[in-house]
């Protein structure tokens, strides 16, 4: 029940917090990291400045779809200072649901558009 | 060769980034401003941004990202900015709440005393916004009319003569749009079978469009009730009281006919409810075309009388056009109606007024600003009293917990917070004494809007809380709200911080210095109002005191008939008036009764000149002296003493000898030391004899210095409207009905109006001195109480503060009445100081009122000594009660305290 109600304060999500989230599914990422995987994973269609970045980060922080976690052991540039993220498993649940919805959606469309 | 991969510092984009970033809400940047740049070098590594090209590219890319992003100002879970101000404010207002509850008296003090403060206002500015500063209703831009008056020597806001209208109408077309002229006609009317005297309205047949003014029902005056001459077109048109009262609001009514003097006349319209006529006094009842008048009042045709100056007149302006515009075309008018008619234009001027600006009527206007100013200046005085006192009452309450809020600044409450908490409190308080000051408010306008002058007329005072009382009611109460919120707010914000918490402030310095002269000033502001209402009450009874000539007016009842009024013709008129006084002192319960012209005390007077042979009167002495016409009986019946000579018989009519009754102050003004009977009076062309001498009484206004007047007897000529005066020795009402059985008898159809005993009726000349007295009487009374319990809370205030220091004294010895003696005299030399002042500004009040007041001297003793020493008895008191208590105050327990 509990899941539920949080559940659905989350959705729908928009485009840009589900490429988040998605980027976020195979493991922990700092900031700089998930921009750049939204952006491959949506042919450069959404490009994060930093602002927006943090944005989104700092409201699923606190819509619990997300923590802060340890670096994972990468190396590179300043990894020291950076702080990554990982999905939590509400967001894991919200990201799943946002799918299943646009699976649904994308389904109907094509059937009927013949395709 | 491409840039270092990280700029560094120096790099101009990152410097404008670092810049931009600063605009971000300061908990994000806080936390993310290192990423943010982070990412920002990543981003100016990147291929797209890199150089000079990519750095502008990245800097519109930053700023669109800057634009979009919306980060969120607080922590996750934290309220909005919002909800923190609305969540204080309600932890305020229930903090304020509890504190409410806890101090009772306190909050009943307080509440109560700005209650009377705002509430007093509100009634006062309500009844002289309805008399002064309302627009007419149902006018079409009221700020375009003009009333035009004109003046002549003794006359300042002369009316206007028909002729003079019509002229002035005709020759003014280039600045207004329209000039209509109207005026009061008493008459009778009768419809549905049922006969009453009413003032109804003379009008002109362009006097709706004039002002504007639609119809409920039916059309307004045609030209053509003009055009067409006198007497042509018997129409008439309802006000929309009249018509919903006289008609029960009938739909079909146009069309109907109604009876006025006699005449049958058609209604073709209705008012709208809005419209209640020319005035803001009374609510008219019905319109007739003024060419009507010589079928109404046959023998008094005013139509083509120039030097008949009856008619209020009223301009509209035309677009564009000023007063000064008008004024100056209407001086042209002038010259050319000097040319043509020099014996009736010849010393008159112009005067015009705007409507807006013209209240009941100019003439009274001063008066009437003057006692508003005055009735005005002391609701403002006493609401000055309240908020000192509720100032006083928060000043104590918030040394009282200099404490709490020493603990609350210490454990880190902002200094915002507490203000903002201080004046949610004040503010609550004021919330509330507002809206029971409303219903105060609303109270007493009922009350003042049910008061009418003791005469018949279709009365309108049109007194209630509108929306500009409200907003005046509202902006007074709020200011006093911050007023009395925000000293204490500010004192209790800065205390010594350390000293509050120990309990050590010292009492002495800033804050008690300042109740202290607020209870200087509080006492000082009674005392001003407590004197101008005790000579107000003093001028009261100085009004009700003076002789007015006649005896026992509560047990002469008066009645008043009009016979000219149905048409009666001269016989008809003396038949019906010998009827009435012949069946009138049949009765049992009338010990005698007369007939007269005027009823001394009431508002109209007529006067004529007189030549007394052998005398000469001096250089603007005045020779036009009162006088009245009365019956056989009438002396008798008011109690008017003779003091020689012989009263009016029924032989003195007009087959008698020309006779003349005097009173005393006439006989010893023209024949000093002589006896006056026997002796000739010229008036009017004829000679009179002198018959008989009466003691001198009160005719035009009680205040009046002894005045001429003469008796004339009243049959010789019986066509008049006249009043029957009758004495009873048992109850007025019963022969008040038997007397109107005998009118009815004689004809049904004939309106009887001003009803009454001689002492109600008596009631129009004391009114101002009634209503003034009364209701500053009551203002000085609450002002008393007021400042009772302001005193009284400052000296327990400050005792309370002292119980350690008076328990020292008491538990070293010192006698518990010296203590008492010694709070009093702290107590009453903050009471005398403020007296001294007081006593300074009520004499220049009472010079600025002494206009107003009858037979009082204006720094009449009475009011000047007796009220500070009821003043300083109450102050006494309210000082004692706490002196006492800290006297009895067990020492030890006194000094534990602390």
């Amino acid at each position: 029940m509990e899941s539920t109600k949080a559940l659905n304060a989350v959705l729908p999500l928009t485009p840009t917090v589900y490429h988040m989230l998605v980027a976020l599914a195979g493991g922990p990422r700092h900031g700089y990291s998930i921009a750049q995987e939204v952006e491959e994973l949506t042919d450069g269609r959404i490009v994060m400045g930093p602002g927006t970045l943090y944005g989104s980060l700092q409201r699923m922080q606190a819509q619990a779809l997300i923590v802060e976690t340890a670096n994972p052991g990468e190396e590179g540039t300043h990894v020291e200072r950076r702080r990554y993220y990982e999905v939590t498993d509400l967001g894991r649940h919200a990201l799943r649901a946002e799918s299943a919805r646009l699976l649904r959606a994308v389904t109907v469309a094509q059937a009927r558009l013949g395709t | 060769m491409t840039p270092a991969p990280s700029p560094g510092s120096r790099d101009p984009v990152r410097r404008f980034y670092r810049a931009l970033i600063r605009f971000y809400p300061r908990l994000f940047r806080k936390k993310y401003e290192a990423d943010l740049l982070l990412v920002f070098d990543d981003r100016r590594r990147e291929d797209r941004y890199r150089g000079t090209l990519g750095g502008a590219r990245l800097v519109l890319f930053l700023l669109r990202d800057f634009a979009v992003s919306r980060p969120t100002s607080r922590p996750p879970g934290a309220p909005s900015p919002l909800e923190t101000a609305m969540n204080d404010f309600f932890r305020d207002l229930r903090f304020s709440g509890r504190m409410l509850v806890k101090n009772p008296v306190f909050t009943i003090a307080a509440v109560l005393t700005l209650a009377l403060g705002i509430g007093l206002n509100a009634a006062t500015f309500s009844t002289v916004s309805g008399l002064l500063l309302r627009p007419l209703g149902g006018t079409h831009d009221p700020d375009e009319l003009v009333q035009l008056y004109r003046h002549w020597p003794g006359m300042q806001y002369g009316s206007n003569s028909v002729p003079h209208y019509q002229d002035v109408r005709d020759r003014t077309g280039d600045v207004f749009e329209n000039v209509a002229a109207w005026q009061f006609a008493p008459v009778a009317l009768s419809a549905d079978g049922r006969s009453e005297r009413i003032m109804g309205l003379l009008v002109s047949a362009n006097f709706f469009q004039t002002y504007g003014a639609s119809m409920e029902l039916g059309r307004p005056f045609l030209p053509d009730v003009e055009s067409d001459g006198p007497g042509a077109h018997p129409v008439v048109v309802l006000g929309h009281g009249f018509w919903q009262t006289r008609f029960g609001g009938d739909p079909e009514v146009v069309g109907r006919t109604l009876l006025i003097n006699g005449l049958t006349f058609e209604v073709v319209g209705v008012s709208s409810p809005e419209f209640k006529g020319p005035t803001n006094f009374a609510d008219a009842p019905f319109y007739v075309p003024l060419m009507m008048q010589p079928q109404i009042d046959p023998g008094n045709n005013v139509l083509e009388a120039r030097g008949s100056n009856s008619m209020n007149v009223i301009g509209r302006l035309r677009d564009g056009m000023t007063v000064e515009q008008a004024a100056a075309r209407m001086e042209g008018v002038l010259a050319q109606l000097r040319e043509e008619y020099p014996a009736y234009e010849d010393q008159v001027g112009n005067t015009l007024v705007l409507q807006s600006e013209a209240g009941i009527h100019p003439m009274f206007r001063d008066a009437q600003v003057g006692m508003s100013a005055v009735m005005m200046a002391v609701v403002g005085l006493l609401l000055l009293i309240a908020c000192v006192n509720v100032a006083n009452l928060f000043l104590a309450r918030a040394r009282e917990r200099r404490r709490e809020m020493g603990i609350r600044l210490s454990l880190g409450a902002g200094r915002r917070r507490i203000i903002q908490q201080l004046l949610t409190e004040s503010l609550l308080f004021t919330t509330l004494g507002a809206g029971a000051g409303l219903a105060l408010a609303h109270l007493a306008v009922r009350f003042i809007g049910s008061i009418r002058p003791p005469m018949d007329g279709p009365w309108l005072f049109q007194i209630d809380l509108d929306g500009r009382v409200l907003l005046f009611t509202v902006a007074v109460s709020v200011a006093a709200g911050v007023l009395f919120g925000l000293v204490p707010a500010l004192q209790t914000a800065r205390p010594d911080m350390v000293a509050a918490v120990k309990g050590e402030a010292s009492e002495r310095a800033g804050g008690s210095r300042v109740s202290n002269a607020l209870v200087v000033m509080q006492m000082a502001l009674s005392l001003v109002l407590l004197i101008s209402s005790g000579l107000f009450l003093r001028s009261l009874q100085g009004a009700t005191s003076i002789d007015p000539g006649f005896a026992d007016p509560g047990h002469i009842v008066m009645l008043s008939v009009d016979p000219t009024l149905q048409g009666y013709d001269d016989q008809r008129a003396r038949a019906f008036l010998d009827r009435l006084l012949a069946e009138s002192v049949a009765l049992p319960e009338v010990t005698g009764a007369g007939l007269t012209t005027h009823i001394p005390l009431g508002l109209s007077g007529s006067d004529r000149g007189v030549e007394i042979p052998g005398y000469e009167f001096a250089e603007g002495e005045r020779s036009s002296l009162f006088y009245g016409w009365i019956s056989e009986g009438y002396l008798e019946a008011m109690g008017i003493d003779l003091l020689e000579g012989r009263r009016f018989t029924r032989q003195d009519d007009e087959a008698g000898p020309p006779v003349i009754i005097v009173n005393r102050r006439f006989a010893e003004h023209f024949w000093p030391g002589q006896s006056a009977v026997g002796k000739v009076v010229n008036t009017a062309g004829e000679e009179r004899t002198v018959i008989g001498v009466v003691e001198t009484g009160k005719y035009q206004s009680l205040g009046e210095a002894p005045t001429d007047y003469m008796y004339l007897p009243l049959r010789e000529r019986a066509r008049f409207g006249v009043s029957l005066v009758a004495r009873t020795p048992t109850d007025p009402q019963t022969a008040l009905r038997r007397i109107r059985e005998i009118v009815r008898e004689a004809d049904a159809d004939l309106p009887i109006f001003d009803v009454r005993t001689v002492e109600d009726h008596m009631g129009t000349a004391l009114l101002p001195a009634r209503i003034g007295g009364s209701v500053l009487g009551i203002f000085g009374l609450l002002g008393l109480l007021l400042a009772a319990v302001g005193i009284y809370g400052v000296m327990a205030y400050s005792v309370a503060q002292r119980k350690r220091e008076l328990g020292i004294r008491v538990a070293l010895g010192a006698d518990r009445r010296r203590v008492v003696r010694m709070v009093l005299k702290e107590g009453m030399r903050l009471a005398a100081i403020g007296m001294v002042v007081g006593l300074v500004l009520a004499g220049v009040a009472s010079r600025l009122v002494s206009g107003l007041l009858y037979n009082v001297n204006a720094l009449d003793p009475a009011a000047f000594l007796g009220v500070p020493m009821v003043l300083l008895a109450v102050a006494a008191l309210a000082v004692y009660v706490p002196a006492r208590r800290a006297a009895r105050a067990d020492p030890i327990l006194a000094l534990k305290s602390e």
